[in-house]
């Protein structure tokens, strides 16, 4: 079936039903998924998937309806169902458009490998393997707790009423993996690897098996310290988690325009330590997130968020920018085609400092390296608290031992000026945020025993 | 009939035992935010799947495309996954026996939303974000949302299962932003069972948003209460997260087969004689109840722990065979997409006779602690979960409030020192992930405990 041509098809029946504006989003993907367990293969699946998300205007009335059979006779009777449902709601003054067409789309390079969409069920295996003789290789004291490997080939088609009408396909590959190590009894704490790729070439699951076995053998026999403020070297997995989960949403238009960000009237003021700049950009070459248009048709940019420390821009989708009368970013994202487009990160980057981690860690008096959280952050306010796993004790520029469970808290808004350093190497993360390791200081250190 | 197409797909599969799940599950959701409609969603996503076992090994494919064909291309899948990766597994995987059951089953409901005018719930959802923004000056934004998820399930399988199923879940939730000296708070209360839309009546929706407006207001000027080893009381809404997250996951035979704290401690005493703790399939409305899992057995009570002592763990009917035992009917898929694995049900903590005003007398210096948050544990008992609100206590008597932290600790080192169990029981609605989620109930009565808290 050819997406578009259902695409288009269903916006113009949709106006025909009664509708002002339509726009259809068709989505057609095939996963394989390989799930580890203890050590095991638990699932292998292969899915495949499609479904039409349609965005729905009447009299500024909003709906949005969506299904997986994409037969004329279901999308035409879910229309006129979604049509009772949008005339007993309520108008929104605030609605102005779904986006008009637009020129100039720039495509991405590296987001899509040809190789992932014709590999085999029992090629994407072979991967899995090879990272679990990677570990194994490593040392027979580290053992596999779970993990999980998803190879994806998708193809995306958008229509809406105003003329726009795109069509593209991308692949993305990724791999996590937990490791544990075991010794006389007891264990180290759980350890995390993981590699995200647009493509097969630079993708190595046997890499992930390796460092994830290093890093579950450095944390063997841990030592417990008592309760200090101190630096502490976030991994780029935490730093995504705990600097920038107040940031993603603190940026974003919607949450602005509703009081939800704490960064609602601080353009131009200085949000952040004069090191940290910020780019949102969709168009990253093999980019995780990258993608010509989004997800309501906008073509993808760069945008440019904290300059040295400075607040710059928020990002926006059509609607939020429709509101301000500004132009949307290009960054309307939806999870799936069953849900309707919000706005969202693209590729969040942190431009890299200078430095590996011995030079970031080199002048810290006293203070910890953190590489794996398991706690709360509060996207609005910032505070956050829970445990520093996969940490260790660093004294005189040096890492001294692995820590037993410790808590930090803080607040993600003042961490953010209290950034010391920023490393040379940053890495993609599943939250679509690309960061060098971060070096904070004045962390509250809660030791648990 | 789809299950006489899909019998006749079965009858001639290669596999020792393949089995098919059909899904179509009806959505309707509506969002209101700051006074406007900002999402109502109508939507049907259906699909099939196949599991087969060929030699000791699983298979599993899926897909939304339901035809002759795909149908076909999706046995075939599933045939060959199995095949190739059998050379690669450890152990065999063998099933332990159950009677093929063929039953059909329909959550009871009062008012079925498939009969219902619909446009009821987004007045509904109106009002109560009228309420909730006049609540108080210091309230900035909020969502309301109400969400119907309506399954159809069937399943059958080689053995000659034939189970039709229809589950529906009714749920609400409101999530509160308050501002205060430059700050931002923000909290979250839900309401939702399975059942119809009785699940709304006696404005339990209003009355949980208020609760988080409120609270909202309350934490937004206050500091974060200060970390530390504290004496405490889990409002009964927490305590179903603890009975969950730390404790239910130790009791899943998956991971009790990989070493989990429990792994080595049946007919052991591992919590206060207080404690009992159930994982229970068959609760009326409760959000995790199904007459019979993804795997066609019939689900059950099952007591994981009794007055301290561990009696039973959660099996599919594949680790029941390892363990030479029962079935529990834990084997839950999220959806078509989805093998089952081993999940909990309703998890609950039973509860005694205190009120929370008898918990509180006792405490001379500690917290009374409000309002659950996201949370992990790891199969060792250790967990961590949010807390929203930390109540000051002291001697007897509830002082002033403070934001909440995350708290953490050895899920049953704390159920050792539970001191008093609460006659306030509640079941509440959960989301849980254990590599795909699912929808979970988890209760309790409010407990009387120590624990670390995560503050400043």
């Amino acid at each position: 079936m050819e997406l578009l041509g259902v695409a288009e098809k269903t916006v113009k029946r949709c106006e025909e039903v009664g509708f002002d504006e339509a726009e259809a989003y068709v989505q057609r993907r095939k996963n394989v998924e390989i799930v580890l367990e203890r050590g095991e293969i638990q699932s292998e699946r292969i899915k495949t998937r499609q479904g039409l998300g349609i965005r729905l205007i009447k009299d500024k009335k909003v709906g949005f309806a969506h299904t997986s059979v994409l037969k004329e006779e279901t999308v035409d009777k879910l229309c006129k169902e979604a049509l009772g449902l949008v005339n007993a709601s309520i108008s929104n003054p605030e609605w102005i458009s779904l986006p008009t067409k637009k020129c100039c789309y720039r495509k991405p390079s590296g987001i899509y490998d040809e190789d992932i969409e014709v590999l085999g069920s029992g090629d994407f295996l072979s991967l899995v393997i090879e990272a679990c003789d990677a570990v194994e290789e490593v040392d027979k004291r580290v053992h596999i707790d779970d993990g999980k490997l998803v190879a994806s080939t998708f193809e995306v088609a958008i229509a809406n009423s105003h003329g726009i009408s795109l069509r593209e396909r991308g692949t993305a590959i990724s791999f996590f993996l937990v490791c544990i190590a075991r010794e006389n009894g007891s264990a180290s704490s759980f350890a995390y690897e993981y590699d995200i790729s647009r493509t097969l070439k630079g993708f190595s699951p046997g890499r992930v098996g390796e460092l994830a076995a290093k890093k579950a053998l450095a944390s063997l026999n841990p030592k417990s310290i008592e309760s200090f403020e101190g630096e502490v070297l976030l991994s780029p997995d935490v730093a995504a988690e705990i600097l920038f989960t107040p940031v993603i949403n603190s940026i974003n238009a919607d949450n602005v325009q509703r009081g939800r960000s704490v960064w609602a009237d601080r353009i131009n003021w200085e949000v952040a330590s004069s090191n940290l700049s910020l780019i949102d950009d969709g168009l990253l070459p093999n980019g995780i997130n990258s993608f010509p248009f989004d997800a309501e048709g906008v073509p993808s940019q760069r945008t440019l968020i904290i300059d040295k420390g400075v607040l710059k821009a928020f990002i926006y989708d059509s609607y939020t920018a429709n509101k301000e009368g500004v132009e949307s970013t290009g960054n309307a994202s939806r999870s799936d085609y069953s849900t309707p487009p919000s706005v969202s990160i693209s590729n969040l980057i942190v431009e890299e400092g200078r430095g590996k981690f011995e030079d970031l860690i080199q002048d810290v008096e006293r203070g910890i390296v953190i590489n794996r959280f398991s706690g709360n952050v509060n996207p609005q306010s910032g505070d956050f608290s829970g445990l520093a796993k996969q940490a260790s004790y660093i004294e005189n520029g040096e890492v001294k031992f692995p820590l037993k469970e410790t808590m930090i808290s803080g607040n993600s808004f003042t961490a953010l000026k209290n950034i010391i350093d920023i490393g040379e190497e940053k890495r993609a993360t599943f939250t679509g945020v690309y960061t060098p390791p971060i070096l904070i200081k004045d962390l509250k250190i809660v030791s648990k025993h | 009939m789809i299950l006489d197409e899909l019998t006749r797909h079965l009858e001639k599969t290669e596999a020792e035992y393949a089995e098919m799940r059909y899904q179509r599950r009806q959505i309707f959701s509506v969002t209101v935010k700051d006074g406007k409609v900002e999402n109502l969603d109508k939507g049907m996503i259906s699909g099939v799947c196949v599991r087969t076992l060929i030699d000791g090994s699983w298979g599993f494919s899926s897909t939304t495309v339901i035809d002759k064909e795909n149908i076909e291309n999706t046995i075939n899948d599933a045939i060959s996954l199995a095949k190739a990766s059998k050379t690669k597994k450890k152990r065999k995987v063998r099933l332990v026996e159950v009677e093929p059951k063929i039953d059909s089953y329909e959550t009871p409901m009062e008012k079925d939303p498939r009969r219902e005018d619909l446009t009821q719930l987004l007045e509904l959802a109106l009002e109560v974000d009228e309420h909730v923004r006049s609540y108080s000056k210091s309230i900035v934004s909020d969502s309301i949302r109400l969400l119907i998820v309506d399954d159809d399930l069937a399943f059958i399988s080689s053995e000659g299962a034939r189970i039709t199923q229809r589950i529906v879940r009714c749920s609400g939730n409101a999530l509160v932003i308050a501002r205060a000296k430059g700050n931002l708070a923000s909290t979250y209360e839900s309401i939702g069972a399975q059942a119809g839309l009785e699940v709304y009546s006696e404005d339990a929706l209003l009355k949980a948003a208020l609760k988080a407006a409120e609270r909202a207001g309350r934490i937004a000027p206050r500091r974060v209460v200060p970390g530390g080893y504290h004496h405490v009381i889990l409002e009964n809404r927490i305590v179903g997260l603890l009975a969950h997250e730390a404790v239910g996951h130790c009791a899943e035979a998956d991971l009790i087969h990989g070493g989990s704290f429990l792994a080595d401690k049946m007919g052991k005493k591992v919590a206060s004689k207080m404690i009992t703790l159930i994982d229970d399939g068959t609760l009326p409305s409760g959000y995790g109840t199904m007459k019979y899992d993804d795997e066609g057995t019939e689900t059950k009570k099952t007591v994981i722990i009794e007055e301290g002592t561990v009696k039973h763990f959660l099996h599919s009917r594949e680790t029941a065979y390892q363990f030479e035992t029962e079935p529990t009917g834990n084997a839950r898929a999220w959806s078509f997409e989805y093998d089952p694995i081993i999940r909990m049900r309703n998890t609950y903590i039973a509860p005694k006779d205190q009120t929370l005003e008898e918990l509180i007398e006792d405490v001379r210096d500690g917290y009374l602690l409000r309002g659950g948050g996201g949370g992990q544990a790891d199969f060792n008992g250790e967990f961590m979960f949010g807390t929203q609100e930390a109540i000051k206590i002291e001697n007897g008597e509830l002082k002033e409030s403070y934001r909440g932290a995350t708290i953490s600790g050895n899920a049953f080192e704390v159920l050792q020192k539970v001191e008093a169990v609460g006659g306030d029981f509640t079941l509440s609605i959960g989301m849980c992930g254990k590599e795909q989620v699912n929808f979970v109930g988890i209760g309790g009565p409010s407990i009387r405990t120590h624990i670390l808290v995560g503050g400043r």
